[in-house]
């Protein structure tokens, strides 16, 4: 049944596993929380939100032709109002998703000062980057990301130039070529 | 999968095939929505059975054979004669329409009871009686015609 | 599994429909619609219109509402990329 055959490979095409790629289970924070983003846009929704993005907009404009190349992005950010809201049990398990072979951590950087901690991870399919993971936490805030598809890491690195916060001079000193409010 | 399980179920060969053109259309106008190829085979099944329940209880005229009308083989068929294939298809056909999907669906499709439960939308116990109730049905007339194990 | 269920297996196999199935799906996907309306289904369809003008604003609606959230997005990813960036410059100085 060769029409079967099609849209049983078109099925399995589609799908590819272009969802999100690994549970958040954080819904017991939103609770908590004195401010939550939940953002979830798979393919169709992000070429929908591409129409409506401004070329004449240079952020627009940027992002659209960022998200022109993804599957999917989906975060759940929460701000809390006070200390131990979240728990590492609450990071641990979703760690404990980001399994190797596919997934490996590529950034890990944890501050003792302000106690913000942020770990980039990224998946790897038959030598492509198929997804990027980002988990961020500081006392008071608990963000997890999951941006998929074949994302290209230097113009998602360049994000830090947009929007308006500084972007990182490529003798990697860290002044800022120049700051915003957001 | 899906034509035969129509096929099955309604023991009618030209229902079927609109059911299961139905069904593939349906499938042409939702590739969007589904998240894998075993959710496309989930989503398949279930559909299936829907429209195939819903065409039976369509139909206004009673199953199309009764089960007692069901004529017994002018020679007694033997585990593994395809006549007894047959007679099979044919009680089967003539079972409640519950008992019959779980039927088609544990036995063409080779499904397990929770499976099941799942495609049709009703408890497990209910399922397991069903099963249990058709094997003992066809049993019973299997016997009644001489029909058995050796 | 005892003889009858394996008869059954056997008895339940499945079964292929008619040659030229493929064909005669492919061919009713391509198949336009037409509907034939009642005239009694002319209001109808005239309130369907007026629906379909709220229908463009709701979908303006939900489209900003997407760009929003793909903003949002980019703010937030964007920010912790960049102090990622940032901690490691200085930590190479």
């Amino acid at each position: 049944m060769t029409m079967l055959r099609v849209l049983a490979a078109g099925c399995g095409l589609a799908a590819l596993l272009w969802a999100q790629q690994f549970k958040f289970n954080l819904d017991h924070l939103a609770a908590k929380a004195s401010n939550a983003v939940d953002v979830s846009l798979n393919k169709d929704m992000l070429q929908f939100a591409g129409k409506f993005l401004s070329d004449k907009d240079s952020d627009e404009a940027k992002a659209k032709a960022m998200i022109g190349g993804l599957e999917g992005i989906y975060i759940k950010s929460f701000e809390f109002s006070r200390d131990g809201a979240w728990s590492q049990a609450d990071l641990d398990q979703v760690r404990n998703q980001l399994k190797a072979p596919e997934w490996g951590r590529i950034m890990s950087v944890k501050s003792s000062e302000d106690n913000e901690n942020v770990e980039v991870w990224v998946r790897h399919e038959s030598g492509k980057v198929t997804g990027i993971a980002l988990l961020a936490t500081e006392p008071r805030e608990f963000t997890v990301a999951n941006i998929v598809g074949n994302v290209n890491l230097e113009s998602l690195a360049d994000l830090g130039g947009q929007f308006g916060l500084p972007k990182l001079k490529p003798s990697g000193t860290t002044a800022p070529e120049k700051k915003k409010d957001d | 999968m899906v034509f035969s399980v129509a096929y099955h179920f309604l023991h009618d060969r030209e229902l079927a095939e609109e059911i299961a053109q139905d069904v593939f259309l349906s499938l042409h106008r939702n590739l969007g929505a589904l998240e894998s190829a075993a959710h496309a085979a989930h989503w398949l099944r279930k559909v299936a059975v829907q429209r195939s329940i819903d065409a039976a209880r369509r139909r206004s005229r009673r199953p199309q054979v009764a089960l007692d009308d069901v004529a017994e083989p002018g020679e007694r068929p033997a585990p593994g004669d395809p006549l007894l294939g047959e007679l099979l298809r044919k009680l089967i056909a003539t079972l409640p329409e519950g008992q019959r999907m779980a039927m088609v669906l544990r036995y063409q499709e080779d499904l397990d009871p929770s499976e099941i439960a799942a495609v049709m939308g009703i408890p497990l116990g209910t399922v397991k009686s069903h099963i249990q109730r058709s094997l003992a049905l066809l049993r019973e007339k299997l016997a009644r015609r001489g029909v058995g194990e050796r | 599994m005892d003889w009858l269920e394996e008869e059954l297996k056997s008895a339940l196999s499945r079964k292929e429909p008619a040659g030229g199935f493929d064909e005669r799906v492919l061919a009713a996907a391509r198949r336009p619609k037409t509907v034939m309306l009642p005239r009694r289904w002319m209001a109808a369809a005239a309130a369907l219109v007026v629906l379909a003008g709220a229908g463009q604003a709701y979908r303006w609606h939900r489209g900003q509402e997407a760009r929003d959230q793909v903003m949002l997005a980019m703010r937030i990813t964007g920010k912790k990329l960049s102090y990622v960036q940032t901690r490691i410059a200085g930590d190479r100085q």
